[in-house]
């Protein structure tokens, strides 16, 4: 599968010349299969430039939402294929206890915060509640689970019939309630069974080791935590992933070294730049 | 992939893990699968000791009669009631594990159901009196 980074900032999209080498959208990865189907991990603001690369003769994209905090959200309307009535979009999020995806999704996509309701889109719209056990979408092999991170959220582990495995943890916080992490055996460990011996893991990596202390509960890793979690899942690659506003090219660059200094990771190392792109 | 925990599960140990007040963890099948060092502490066993035990194990190890001392089976126990009801459970009992002394205890059993509905497991909470 090839897969593309097309926003890898965290919280707030943060344009501007500080950030341009690792990026200011926010979060969306596309996925594409030898067969040609499409997945698009969350609709973060990185959405519309991945819309621009969606083939005319395409008849189905599936975007997955890890959750609806709206970094992961904000480029939706803004993802041209909606507006093709011969496309078929399938949208994949997670339910709260008592409102469906689609009144969720509504919240935002519905006046005043937006001008278009979900339910004007030309594209013919499907929605899928998760997580939802194994399921096939196209050549792939979906699993997506419940993962540490305030309100519902997933992440997703998928599987190309060739056995490579992407694993995507864009908002997640292995660490909550661990003194020191990892403590416990990857079974015990959120996220454990997604990531586990993963070709290419996509993972929080938010704040610096220093910053942690003061965003425990805030539902996102240090860049430590991150390559700790990587090396406890027997991953293949880390790309860190969903960069904190505040951070600077040069903030990242020095949180990167100092991370890697500090635990020597079994694993290759990519800090996630948007525009980038893997083979797996 | 590996058959990992659900997030419930996993919170509720990190939680469990985390306060003073003894805790005990069974997953939907009644397995024993934490409990933390306050309930060491009464049980006079630690978890890294005994780690999980399947339902029939735990609860013959774990012996409880009630208030006049006659056997409470498995099924009558807060967690076997809070998994067969899916509703909570609170009892005085008493309790001894592995023939050590018995203790009196107060224990408040709940479930823990996803969002879906699905039932993952039971906490029961406890203290002796």
């Amino acid at each position: 599968m090839n897969v593309t980074l097309w926003g890898t900032r965290g919280s707030l999209a943060t344009p501007g010349a500080a950030t341009a080498r690792y990026g200011g959208n926010t979060s969306c990865v596309g996925v594409t299969g030898r067969d040609g189907t499409v997945l698009v991990l969350d609709a973060g603001t990185g959405i519309r430039g991945m819309g621009a690369t969606i083939a005319a003769s395409a008849c189905r994209v599936d975007i997955l939402l890890t959750h609806l905090h709206m970094d992961h959200i904000q480029g939706l309307g803004f993802f041209a294929p909606l507006f093709r009535p011969d496309l078929e979009v399938h949208i994949w999020g997670p339910v709260s206890s008592h409102i469906s995806l689609r009144e969720r999704l509504m919240r935002y996509l519905s006046p005043p915060l937006f001008p278009v309701s979900l339910r004007e889109l030309p594209c013919m719209i499907t929605l899928h509640e998760v997580p939802c056990g194994d399921v096939a979408i196209g050549e792939f092999r979906v699993t997506s689970a419940l993962v540490c991170h305030p309100g519902p959220t997933v992440g997703y582990r998928i599987a190309d019939t060739l056995g490579s495995v992407l694993t995507y943890l864009p908002d997640h916080e292995p660490a909550l309630g661990s003194p020191v992490f990892p403590s416990l055996p990857l079974a015990w460990t959120s996220g454990g069974g997604l990531a586990a011996g993963a070709n290419l893991l996509i993972h929080d990596s938010q704040y610096s080791a220093a910053e942690y202390p003061s965003h425990v509960g805030w539902g996102h890793s240090s860049f430590k935590d991150a390559l700790a979690f990587a090396t406890l899942s027997g991953v293949k690659h880390l790309v860190p992933f969903h960069h904190d506003p505040s951070h600077t090219d040069t903030d990242i660059d020095r949180m990167m070294k100092e991370a890697m200094a500090e635990m020597t990771p079994a694993c290759r190392v990519t800090t996630a730049l948007e525009g980038a792109t893997f083979q797996i | 992939m590996i058959d990992s925990k659900s997030i419930q599960i996993i919170l509720a140990r990190q939680l469990a893990s985390c306060i003073a007040t003894p805790v005990l963890l069974v997953d939907a099948q009644n397995a024993l699968i934490y409990y933390n060092e306050p309930a060491e502490a009464i049980f006079n066993q630690r978890f890294d000791e005994t780690g999980e035990m399947p339902a029939s194990e735990w609860t013959s190890r774990f012996t409880a009669v009630d208030d006049d001392r006659n056997p409470i089976p498995p099924k009558d126990r807060p967690m076997g009631r809070v998994l067969a009801e899916c509703a909570p459970v609170s009892r005085t009992m008493w309790m001894r594990v592995s023939g050590g002394d018995w203790r009196h205890l107060n224990v408040t059993a709940f479930p823990l159901v996803g969002e879906k509905g699905q039932l993952f497991g039971a906490m029961s909470i406890f203290w002796a009196i």
